[in-house]
């Protein structure tokens, strides 16, 4: 034993042990994410249990077992003084109805088992209050209501479809058809300010404008008529029925419903399907119900967005600034404090530069802009408030330290003989840089740019100061031209997390999508990073003979 | 080139050089260098010979290669150095406010010590210099390179596999791509720093028979710490000594009958 610790192997298996722990806690870390997200996405059973109260009245509690956990409560009888009894959380839905979505029952309460699996029974998801639990009573068309239990579920799954796709061709209009109106209206709108402050508007002018007006409001009521003709047409979808828990009947109309399915009689590859096609509208779908529900694409495309164009800020300011400080900078105590500060900048919390991003980057700069060339349609903003651009500019600061640090690095590990072998060449010291240098520092750059993009794409805290809101109208990309727009506010999947989680009315509703969701703002933040190490490791490769 | 051509060639040029028959290629006149305020060279005077092969030897630390590395004032990179004295390349003047240094390196080309091949293709290593200029006619391109590469008598090698990486050759191979990277923007000087440090004999033989070919078009300076390739390559031999130039004649002189003592303590080994 001795002898074991003379060679110093404790030391050996002591910072293994600690590799081991950090491994642990980062896959365990991922493991429940991904349990708890990609649970949410599996279609649970819906239980059917009968719940005795302590004043003899009996209630039927349907719904999808959650949670459940151990209460202790005092009995001289048992051997410890105490006995344990289970509670359940049943997500029992129907919120229109009961007001809430969940609902503790404990186990003794319960008569017979809780083992029972209705195969009728269906959950409806609608696209608001929630979903409902129950047994198809009757569906109702036109007036004519069908009861068979078989021809109804056929027939509301025919419904459901048409409604659906009618659903979907109204999004097209409304989102697609009618916003790139408004944007041409609005356009004119602005263009008819601009010309009024400039002095120049008349009366041919106005002539201009108007007949220009009309001809998208006739575009927009022609769009306008076809989507309330499509929701008209909703309205004939017809209604179904539901006995729901409690002895109550609920009437859904069809229009209503999301889709809807029967847990209790899903084969496992039914289950499977389900479980894609949950994770594909999670992933495809716009939130609904103050984001508790539906899904989160919009924050998913203003995450990527906002982080992409902090990498094309980033990228050329951190470079640019590590070749003066290595390549042109005098050695002396000026460039050694800018140095400092650098390396310390990195260090400052990030909701400081959240501040200083409000403060300068929207206040002064988004105004000064706002003054010179948005003049017309002051008072209402365009970069005086904000939106995309400032928060890809906030974030850009906040990593530009990473990538001046590791592009110096790999500045500095650049032989000085490839520098002088260019310079022996007749090139001057700006081609060197650009010809040999920088392409070589690429594979540094990339690192530095990883490092960035894992900062900037998990950060939260400025993001709300700068353009980061809990819902946003429009989404930052889009095909109207200019296609990114920079003005706009924007969702971020961090952001969403904190929302959805903290800050929703049903907590615990939304809780499975707050796990869902960072699985899926940490596997988005993996794949950005991918991508760059994929690049890097490309260029590696180029230059791998250098390194012996 | 075997041991005996080389000899041979020696043979062929041995005869009585004089360095007042010659024409001037580069003339130093009362060369100064400090390091800070350490002196690294003094007094310099020397007149580099045109198409000729001059040897700058001397134990470690004499200042050759800050001396080579004056020529085309690769020292102007180092902050801290100071040179005084009076450098001319075909009467103009080296140091003259109005020289620009890119042009006169495309004028003074150099080879180092060791291999620096750029982590580019083979073809984009010799093209290298011609692109700084401006020239990307596909054609030129192609003929200089061909050209280049057969001057440094890498061509044979190579010709197959111009566009693999030049990392990917060997020492020897990346020396001579070295070479005709630099004599590629056709240079009127050769600065090489011992080029043939990092290399082994068979590589280093090769180099040698190339200085041999190569005089005929470029003035040449080498740097060398090995005595017998100074004997074997050049005509001409300086010998440094503590940053002053102790002896500099022609070659046969040189070896065979030292004027300083000193130059002759060092040849016969007895110190160095």
């Amino acid at each position: 034993m001795r002898e074991w610790f003379k060679k110093g192997e404790h030391w050996i298996w002591f910072s293994a042990s600690t590799v081991s722990i950090s491994v642990v806690l980062v896959f365990g870390l991922l493991a429940m994410i991904s349990y708890k997200g990609l649970i949410h996405f599996w279609p649970h059973d819906v239980y059917h249990v009968e719940v005795q109260h302590e004043n003899g009245d009996r209630e039927v509690v349907i719904g999808e077992l959650h949670d459940s956990k151990v209460k202790e409560i005092d009995d001289v009888a048992a051997p410890h003084g105490k006995r344990e009894i289970p509670q359940y959380l049943f997500k029992v839905g129907n919120r229109d109805v009961y007001g809430i979505d969940f609902r503790w029952v404990s186990s003794a309460d319960i008569v017979g088992g809780i083992d029972t699996l209705e195969k009728d029974i269906v959950v409806v998801e609608r696209y608001e209050y929630g979903n409902v639990y129950g047994h198809i009573k009757s569906v109702t068309i036109d007036g004519k209501t069908v009861s068979d239990p078989q021809e109804s579920l056929a027939l509301l799954s025919k419904q459901v479809k048409k409604g659906t796709e009618l659903h979907s061709e109204i999004k097209y209009i409304e989102k697609i058809e009618i916003g790139a109106i408004n944007y041409k209206i609005e356009g004119l709108r602005l263009e008819e300010k601009k010309l009024r402050a400039n002095g120049d508007f008349n009366d041919e002018e106005a002539a201009r404008l108007n007949a220009e007006r009309a001809e998208y409001q006739k575009d927009f009521d022609k769009h306008h008529q076809a989507a309330q003709d499509l929701y008209k047409q909703t309205d004939t979808l017809g209604s179904v029925e539901l006995a729901i828990a409690g002895n109550k009947t609920l009437t859904v109309p069809v229009k209503k419903i999301v889709h809807f399915w029967q847990p209790n009689n899903f084969s496992l590859m039914e289950r499977v399907g389900f479980f894609f096609n949950s994770v594909g509208n999670f992933l495809l779908d716009d939130p609904r119900e103050a984001n508790t529900e539906g899904g989160v694409f919009p924050a998913i495309i203003g995450t990527v967005t906002m982080v992409m164009l902090m990498a094309v800020f980033v990228t050329p300011m951190g470079v640019i600034a590590a070749i003066y400080m290595s390549e042109y900078a005098k050695e002396g105590i000026v460039l050694r404090m800018v140095r400092i500060s650098i390396n310390n900048l990195a260090g400052v919390p990030s909701i400081v530069f959240g501040i200083f991003g409000l403060g300068f980057f929207v206040y002064i700069m988004g105004s000064s802009i706002d003054e010179l060339f948005y003049s017309y349609a002051l008072p209402s903003p365009t970069f005086g408030s904000p939106g995309l651009l400032w928060a890809s500019l906030t974030m850009a600061l906040l990593t530009l330290p990473v990538v001046i640090v590791s592009t110096q690095e790999g500045l500095s590990r650049i032989p000085r003989a490839l520098r002088e072998g260019g310079l022996a060449l007749g090139a001057t010291k700006s081609e060197t840089i650009m010809r040999i240098i920088l392409p070589m520092t690429m594979p540094a750059i990339m690192t530095g740019l990883i490092l960035a993009i894992a900062r900037a794409a998990g950060e939260v805290a400025p993001l709300m100061l700068v353009g980061v809101v809990k819902l946003a109208p429009e989404l930052p990309l889009d095909m109207v031209a200019p296609f990114v727009h920079l003005d706009r506010k924007f969702m971020h999947l961090g952001f969403h997390i904190y929302d959805v989680g903290f800050q929703s009315p049903n907590v615990e509703a939304s809780q499975p999508l707050v796990y869902a969701t960072s699985l899926l703002l940490v596997l988005i933040i993996l794949g950005l990073n991918l991508g760059a190490i994929m690049i890097r490791n490309k260029l590696r490769e180029k230059y791998k003979s250098l390194d012996n | 080139m075997s041991e005996q051509n080389i000899s041979v060639a020696l043979d062929r040029d041995h005869r009585s050089l004089s360095l007042a028959d010659e024409k001037v290629a580069m003339e130093v006149k009362d060369w100064n260098l400090y390091y800070g305020t350490k002196q690294a060279l003094k007094d310099i005077n020397m007149v580099v010979p045109e198409h000729r092969v001059t040897a700058f030897i001397g134990p470690s630390g004499c200042g050759k290669s800050t001396l080579l590395r004056c020529f085309n004032r690769m020292n102007d990179l180092i902050d801290i150095v100071n040179v005084e004295g009076e450098m001319t390349l075909h009467g103009d003047d080296v140091y003259a406010k109005e020289m620009n240094v890119a042009s006169l390196r495309r004028r003074v080309g150099m080879v180092f010590q060791k291999p620096n091949p750029f982590p580019k293709t083979i073809y984009e290593n010799v093209a290298y210099g011609l692109r700084l200029q401006g020239i990307n006619d596909k054609s030129v391109l192609d003929e200089t390179v061909e050209w280049a590469l057969k001057g440094a008598g890498l061509w044979e090698e190579v010709k197959d596999r111009l566009n693999e990486n030049a990392l990917g050759m060997s020492g020897g191979q990346q020396q001579r791509l070295c070479i005709a990277r630099a004599i590629a923007i056709k240079p009127e000087v050769l600065l090489l720093d011992e080029p043939t440090s990092a290399l082994d004999p068979i590589s280093t033989l090769a180099i040698e028979e190339l200085i041999f070919e190569l005089k005929k078009e470029f003035t040449i300076l080498i740097v060398t710490h090995n005595m017998q390739q100074a004997a074997r390559v050049s005509d001409y031999t300086a010998f440094m000594y503590m940053g002053e130039l102790i002896e500099y004649t022609d070659t046969d002189s040189l070896f065979t009958n030292p004027k300083m003592k000193r130059t002759e303590d060092y040849i016969t080994g007895r110190y160095g």
